[in-house]
């Protein structure tokens, strides 16, 4: 991989830490919102170049045309325009927040460095023939071979999603 | 990175072997590329439609139509693009700025980015990735956001009501959209809009191409349909009349754009044509056959043809197909009125839903049934005996 | 190991998906709204989504992971429907969505 591709890398790297900073640090849930859009999208070309193309494609089109509209839209329902309430950290909940928060680094931090110990190292040759393979047909075969039991599971997941969700936000009768 | 920006580095290769271009790096490359479709393509494409749809309207209206600008008003859309640059850059003082900012640059980037998977000829691909189908998807979600945002930081009621409608349309349309898409992928059994199109010719004479079946849009009856719930479906998502609840004129001034002006209400305007241009490629890619012509292969045509113009040829079928659509977009305008909301949704959950995912099912019995035949394939061998072999 | 490197490495990746995780987790417990409680939940299903993808490509040069997080999207999209569905009917309810209001197990 090129020095320009790994910088393109990096700054989806960064732009996905910084959205995802202003994500839970921002008092205004709007901007939230739009920066996890962001965020999304930073994740999105992080699978890109993790060879995962199909997944970077179905990311933007689920989160940020899906997830995220949703979200604006509850929030802009919820939020109406002449009683703007989007201040909405709990300041009793900022520093137990933070210590928790912070509490869990040494664990990943362990879990991580002994995950690190027992790989074993992928040939960097065959790592990139695997990133550049293309990934689609490979999915589909699985999701219908060997994977069809965890496929046919979320597809009834998802059509009681579909019903839950609709007769929750039924208007009340 | 992918293996499908190696198609474009070897032409590249090829045509800069030995000069001091070969020392260009590729992303310059592609950066160059990316600046000349946003340029030569997108933006004069979005500035000539907005002429030819006054046009047509006036003649629809028994109407001249602009007129002043040039010969037949032709340079009346370079006369507005410099109006709107010129023009105040207003905020309104309640608004959110940095939305307001960035709401009509979202819009831009999501219908142009469509650009770069187009098939505009056999080889005029800017990146023939395979994922294209998905990735023209992806990227034209994010106008969604666009306009939402648009209409939240505007701090007005009509503008917020015009992009909530925006965001509930689009949403509920993306699925009929896609469902109306798995067809064409069920039959070619591939999401790269190169392999998509090279699959429609028809040539009977040809053995390489005995595989290959004409237009998607005749391959099965289901097709048929689906490819027009895909173009309804793709005049709802771009907020075209008779879809165009956003900014009903009538209802809510003028939607989720009222508070936009100058240059920011131009990029939601220039957003607005660039994406029904992309959506009718689309439509023209996976059913219309994309670049190829009915009947005949140039490249096997009885004299040799230079292969430039073969693929002049190819961009002028493509471009030729992709504005019929398009002026039968602009013709609905002027013809139908404007649904309710309730209808909106009643069509698209109750109608275009159901019947899209029968669509679906009804392919993959065909390609079952007809070993994955067309239409003309089939009747074909019916009436030369059944002497076809399968 | 320079920057660009690390960028392109496992420990790149795990490093972003600890930092989203973390961030979603002080958002979850900071937030009192509950669509801000979805944000970030949101971001730490993306995390693990990461995890799966970069040890697919530099551990194990196999599909598995890419699929489990395909799966991953298609739940977290569930999830984030019927939630924000409760959320409108909790907002019916109370003309609020602030968490620390949803105290009563009936309506």
């Amino acid at each position: 991989m090129s020095n320009g591709m790994k910088l393109i890398l990096l700054i989806a790297e960064l732009v996905t830490v910084g959205s995802a900073l202003i994500v839970a640090i921002n008092p205004n849930i709007l901007y939230s919102a739009v920066f996890l859009l962001f965020a999304f999208l930073g994740v999105a070309v992080m699978y890109l170049f993790a060879g995962a193309d199909f997944l970077a494609g179905v990311q933007i089109v689920v989160y940020v045309g899906g997830v995220t509209i949703l979200i604006l839209f509850a929030i802009m329902l919820t939020q109406w325009l002449y009683r703007l309430k989007l201040k909405d950290i709990g300041s009793k909940f900022v520093i137990p927040g933070v210590v928790l928060a912070l509490g869990l680094v040494p664990f990943l931090h362990r879990g991580l460095t002994e995950l690190g110990k027992m790989i074993q190292a992928t040939p960097p040759e065959k790592m990139a023939e695997f990133a550049a393979s293309p990934k689609t047909q490979a999915i589909g075969k699985a999701l219908l071979g060997t994977h069809v039991l965890p496929f046919e599971a979320i597809t009834i997941l998802l059509l009681g999603a579909l019903v839950g969700a609709v007769w929750l936000a039924r208007p009340r009768t | 990175m992918p293996a499908n920006s190696a198609l474009f580095a070897q032409t590249l290769t090829q045509w800069t072997q030995g000069t001091w271009l070969a020392t260009v790096p590729l992303w310059a490359w592609a950066l160059v590329s990316a600046l000349i479709i946003i340029y030569m393509l997108a933006l004069p494409f979005g500035g000539i439609a907005t002429y030819i749809e006054r046009k047509i309207a006036a003649d629809m209206q028994d109407r001249i139509g602009p007129n002043r600008v040039g010969p037949f008003g032709i340079f009346q859309f370079a006369a507005d693009a410099i109006k709107m640059i010129s023009k105040e850059d207003y905020v309104p003082p309640g608004g959110d700025r940095f939305l307001f900012n960035i709401a009509p640059v979202l819009v831009v980037v999501g219908s142009c980015a469509g650009f770069v998977a187009l098939p505009l000829g056999q080889y005029l691909v800017a990146g023939d990735i395979n994922i294209g189908i998905l990735y023209i998807m992806a990227v034209t979600t994010l106008i969604a956001p666009g306009i939402l945002l648009g209409s939240w930081a505007s701090e007005n009621k009509w503008s917020l009501l015009g992009g909530l409608r925006s965001a509930a349309q689009i949403v509920s349309y993306e699925i009929p959209v896609a469902l109306s898409m798995l067809p064409v992928i069920l039959i070619s059994g591939s999401l790269q809009v190169g392999e998509i199109v090279k699959q429609q010719g028809w040539n009977p004479a040809d053995p390489i191409h005995a595989n290959a079946h004409f237009w998607n849009v005749f391959h099965n009856p289901f097709t048929v349909i689906a490819f027009f719930i895909l173009f309804v479906g793709g005049l709802a998502e771009t907020n075209r009349i008779p879809f165009d609840l956003p900014e009903a004129e009538s209802e809510l001034v003028s939607g989720f754009n009222t508070e936009f002006s100058g240059m920011r209400f131009g990029l939601y305007a220039l957003g607005e044509f660039v994406d029904v241009f992309v959506m009718c490629a689309l439509v023209t890619t996976l059913y219309l056959g994309g670049w190829q012509l009915p009947f005949l292969e140039l490249d096997k045509f009885w004299i040799t043809l230079p292969s430039g113009l073969i693929a002049l040829i190819h961009v002028g079928f493509f471009m030729g197909k992709t504005l019929l659509l398009v002026f039968v977009v602009m013709w609905l305008r002027w013809t139908l009125p404007r649904l309710r909301v309730d209808q909106l949704m009643g069509l698209c959950w109750k109608g275009l839903v159901p019947i899209s995912l029968f669509n679906i099912v009804g392919t993959a019995v065909w390609m079952w049934a007809f070993k994955g035949q067309s239409m003309i394939q089939v009747l074909g061998s019916l009436f030369s005996g059944g002497s076809a072999s399968h | 190991m320079n920057v660009l490197d690390f960028a392109n490495s496992i420990e790149g990746y795990l490093l972003v998906s600890s930092v989203l995780l973390i961030l979603g987790i002080f958002a979850v417990l900071t937030r009192k709204n509950a669509i801000g409680i979805l944000l970030g939940v949101e971001l730490i299903l993306n995390a693990a989504g990461i995890n799966f993808v970069a040890f697919s490509k530099y551990h194990s040069a196999a599909l598995e992971g890419q699929l489990v997080t395909l799966f991953l999207i298609l739940i977290a999209a569930a999830e984030a429907a019927v939630a924000l569905a409760i959320i409108l009917r909790f907002y019916r309810l109370k003309q609020t969505i602030d968490a620390d209001e949803a105290s009563l197990l009936r309506h």
